[in-house]
């Protein structure tokens, strides 16, 4: 059904001026290509690709970025110290072409971040950013979204939907913040001709045959697993490394770490992970997780289970970078299959 | 606790200043702090059980159990030993000296609920120092609670934190102090035992008791076995758990236990909440 | 004649049943058929799930670090390049020779999977097996089968290959292979990367490390970085922190070839291991080619030949310290 808020459709010979436009009046994140396809800042629309399924990195980095300065601090006169903010936060962001598995890790993000305590840093930049998604009619092999409810084709997460229906875009803006993008605009966009839903339709023909497993109970039928054989196995192939962690939309660990410099110095975050041996290592050399076993456990437990306990929602998105980027391929939807046919449990 | 506000950042440490370092041990001091705020005795208020996440710029951040009692205003008390980065750097300091705090955070001990009843302490090595909160708090409330019994282990008599406060504890009302150590030496006339053995010597009674247990995870599990033995329930076994803490406030995953972070859902948890949790 | 799969699962499972392995690392099918996954036995029994072919990419030699304390013989299948990277680690005595029993597989080139699926122009889902047949692999898909030329599809590793066949071995499966018909010069892009100026070079690094986002997972791969507390993961001194920074990076990938300077046999994995595409082979490539013109070594042929920075001889280019 096209979306009631406000509803366009752009030619897509002016998309490369729009997108010009707003990269000029905006931090504009958008798809680049080069040694594959990333989110970067970009200054003019020619430097955007669309030709891709998804991004190596999720778009969480224009939230929640890598390594973040938190704040700086300076030796004043006494033995004292003197704290200054960073502002970097307060610019106005549009993301285009975050795709739909990646816009609903971000309502995942929401509530790690904002809860009884809130993470102004993150949320800032969320409430400063308009997102631009992109529609899946194409998706790889890997993904598989449709088993968390996530329609490939819909705009629930975002601002405003860019549909691929042939020779033009569908533009539905689904709150007022994107309805509020799409008037400043307004030039660059046309009125429907009215067949555009059967266009739409037409290209949805190629998700008929998406991966949808059966996570229904997951986190109950995960419980009785703990402990078990089933982690050693994986535990065995297991690296050890952080692509799984820092490739994963839903992913939110971090290291806090002060830098000294001469007079100051700085606190900053930064992406951390519980796949790194050392992550729960305590200061008297006790680990709770001292093996890959246990560590592996840990988080297909937190995606399936313990971030479920605590907000009701299953900690993944179907985007299928872990499984599709693990060298060793540890495939979280073999896993799924495994502990909802109970054959994880006779290992 | 108060919440804070939208504005508020939470990973922002306020200035303390350090008033006094007392050396407990070798390797452990006791840091008396004051917050830095415009009347110089800036508000923090917390529970007894409750952390604070304590740095020093530049070198970096650490959760740390406040030792001292809300009832006794105006400093914040912190127990440090030495043992990594940062809790070396905070010995290297001085009085004056500034350093950071943030909080307080997690939980605190159901002092509330305990009115009434008794209470048995039982502490190991660097462990008394959340308990001290406890201890202290209850002092300045005695009339709330019955008896009080405090057992105290540590490996040797000079690992003993506190000794300078031992005299004024022993004087206060219906309390009593049994101290033990692992390896005792010419002068000591004490008991001489780990804390779990001394604890079942004693056997003290569970009727209308609550224990608070803190100390090394090996002797806080057998304590726990012991308490049980002598017909302590899961709700009356109270403990504070220890993890690896980075942000404090539930986002970094650091101190994640099954559906609970350590920072959040506690410290401070029954044995009961303990059984529900995995063992990572 | 390369092994089949079969021939590879019937003497895994005599290795167990007649008592010479307790343990053993193979490959099998991974997602789907383009991929493997590392496979680990107890037992004869699931000896089926092995399988050889031009898929299995995965060095395993890393693997034999976990079982040093574990009981038993553990068997192994390694490749050419994988067999070097075995007689680096017995170097160094990180295993005891009479603690494994390897199962040598000659190796005519491993597929590039993207590579393969852009030459064949199908989707992943379509393709049921690949096979190697001399010069070129062989296709089987849903419909019908393509032969694909190895020199368009084969890892960068394989294209410069100058040990197809395992150098250390217990058994081998398959016929030894004696050379590579489409190796040449293997250090060609190198010296393409050596004429460029200096600032070329470090414009050229910082770019490409600059996207690196420090997963580690080349260092986790990587057979030789044995060491069991990483100079990257000590506090004490703490060389680098876990920023993503460019200046950082270039110390962990600098640092880094140079602590394996000597063990590095080129088996590939770091490259094929990093999710954002850094050409990290050619930073140990270009080690490696120092190494053979300072000193005459390469690494992994010769149990009995020490690494050049590790040792000392008394006509060395430079004193000890």
């Amino acid at each position: 059904m096209v979306s009631q808020t406000k509803s366009r459709i752009i030619e897509k010979n002016r998309l490369t001026e729009l997108l010009d436009k707003l990269a000029h009046d905006y931090h504009l994140i958008a798809p680049v290509r080069d040694n594959n396809v990333s989110f970067r800042h970009v200054e003019s629309g020619s430097e955007v690709t669309l030709d891709y399924i998804n991004t190596v990195l999720s778009p969480k980095n224009a939230f929640f970025p890598q390594t973040e300065t938190l704040f700086r601090f300076s030796r004043d006169d006494s033995r004292g110290f003197g704290i200054e903010q960073d502002d970097e936060a307060d610019r106005e962001q549009v993301i285009f072409g975050i795709r739909p598995c990646d816009a609903r890790s971000l309502r995942l993000m929401d509530m790690v971040f904002n809860g009884q305590y809130k993470d102004s840093y993150y949320l800032n930049r969320r409430e400063k950013t308009t997102l631009i998604g992109l529609a899946c009619f194409d998706p790889a092999e890997t993904c598989f979204c449709p088993t968390f409810g996530i329609d490939p084709a819909s705009g629930e997460d975002v601002d405003i939907l860019f549909s691929d229906i042939g020779d033009r875009y569908l533009v539905e803006a689904s709150t007022e913040k994107g309805a509020a993008l799409l008037d400043r605009f307004a030039e660059f966009f046309a009125e429907l001709r009215g067949d555009e839903e059967q266009l739409r339709e037409a290209r949805k023909a190629g998700l008929a045959g998406m991966k949808k497993l059966d996570v229904s109970n997951i986190a109950d039928k995960m419980a009785p697993l703990y402990g078990g054989d089933y982690w050693e196995s994986i535990g065995m192939k297991c690296l050890g490394c952080g692509i799984c962690t820092y490739l994963c939309p839903t992913c939110h660990c971090f290291d806090i770490a002060d830098v000294s410099l001469d007079e100051g110095g700085e606190r900053f975050r930064c992406w951390d992970s519980c796949m790194f041996p050392e992550f729960t290592l305590m200061a008297s050399g006790e680990n709770p997780r001292p093996n890959r076993k246990t560590r592996v456990q840990q988080r297909f437990f937190h995606k399936l289970k313990y971030f479920h306990d605590r907000n009701g929602e299953l900690a993944c998105v179907g985007c299928g970078r872990c499984l599709k980027y693990c060298p060793v391929n540890i495939d979280i939807t073999q896993i799924i299959e495994d502990v909802t046919s109970g054959k994880a449990g006779n290992e | 606790m108060e919440k804070p506000e939208m504005s508020e950042n939470i990973y922002l440490p306020r200035m303390a200043t350090i008033q006094s370092m007392r050396p407990e041990t070798i390797d452990i001091t006791t840091f008396r702090v004051t917050i830095d705020g415009s009347d110089g005795t800036g508000k923090f208020e917390y529970k007894s059980g409750q952390f604070a996440e304590v740095s020093v710029l530049g070198v970096g951040e650490a959760p740390i159990a406040i030792t001292s009692s809300p009832t006794r205003p105006g400093t914040i008390e912190f127990s440090i030993r030495r043992v990594g980065e940062l809790t070396n750097a905070l010995h290297e300091l001085q009085p004056m000296d500034e350093i950071g705090i943030r909080g307080p955070f997690g939980n605190f001990f159901p002092l509330e609920e305990t009115e009434g009843q008794s209470l048995l302490i039982i502490g190991g090595g660097i462990g008394l120092a959340p308990l001290r909160s406890v201890i202290l708090n209850v002092f300045d409330n005695r009339a709330k609670y019955g008896k009080i019994d405090i057992i105290y282990g540590a490996r040797s008599p000079q690992d003993l934190v506190f000794t300078s406060e031992y005299e004024e504890w022993q004087a206060v009302d219906n309390t009593r102090l049994h101290l033990t150590v692992d390896r005792g030496d010419e002068e000591w006339k004490g008991n001489v035992g780990l804390v779990p053995t001394f604890l079942k010597e004693i056997h003290p009674s569970p009727e209308n008791t609550t224990s608070i247990t803190c100390g090394p995870p090996i002797m806080i599990k057998f304590v726990i076995e012991a308490l049980h033995e002598l017909g302590f329930s899961g709700e009356h076994i109270i403990t504070t758990l220890e993890r690896r803490m980075k942000c404090g406030v539930g986002k970094c995953g650091r101190c994640n236990i099954g559906n609970k972070y350590v920072c959040l859902d506690g410290p401070v948890f029954t044995l009961k909440q303990l059984k529900e949790m995995p063992s990572d | 004649m390369k092994a089949t799969s079969e021939e590879v699962q019937t003497r895994v499972k005599k290795l167990f049943e007649d008592g010479s392995i307790a343990h053993f690392i193979g490959y099998e099918t991974g997602s789907d058929s383009l991929r493997v996954t590392p496979c680990f036995l107890k037992s004869g029994q699931a000896a089926s799930r092995l399988v050889w072919n031009p898929l299995c990419a995965n060095n395993l030699s890393k693997y034999l670090l976990d079982f040093k304390n574990v009981e038993g013989k553990v068997g192994i299948m390694v490749k050419g390049c994988d067999s070097r990277s075995v007689v680096e680690l017995l170097k160094e005595n990180q295993i005891d020779r009479d603690k494994v029993f390897i199962v040598g597989v000659p190796c005519s080139g491993i597929a590039d999977r993207e590579k393969l699926l852009e030459v064949l122009g199908v989707s992943p889902g379509e393709v049921v097996a690949v096979e190697d047949d001399v010069d070129a692999f062989l296709v089987t898909l849903k419909e019908g089968k393509q032969r694909v030329d190895k020199e368009k599809v084969l890892r960068g590793e394989c294209l410069v290959c100058k040990y197809p066949t395992p150098i250390v071995y217990d058994v081998l499966l398959g016929e030894a292979v004696s050379s590579l018909p489409w190796v040449g010069d293997d250090y060609s892009l190198i010296k393409e990367q050596e004429a460029l100026s200096s600032e070329e070079k470090a414009l050229y690094w910082n770019r490409e490390l600059s996207q690196c986002i420090r997963c580690y997972a080349c260092r986790n791969i990587c057979p030789v970085c044995t060491c069991s507390e990483c100079i990257f993961d000590k506090k004490a001194p703490r060389w680098i922190t876990k920023a993503n920074d460019v200046s950082e990076n270039l110390v962990y990938h600098l640092v880094r070839a140079f602590h394996v300077a000597g063990k590095c046999i080129d088996c590939g994995e770091c490259e094929r291991a990093c999710p954002m595409n850094i050409p990290l082979r050619s930073l140990n490539k270009k080690v490696e080619k120092d190494l053979l013109e300072l000193f005459d070594y390469t690494a992994g042929i010769d149990v009995e030949q020490q690494p050049p920075l590790t040792t000392y001889k008394v006509g060395d280019l430079d004193e000890f310290l």
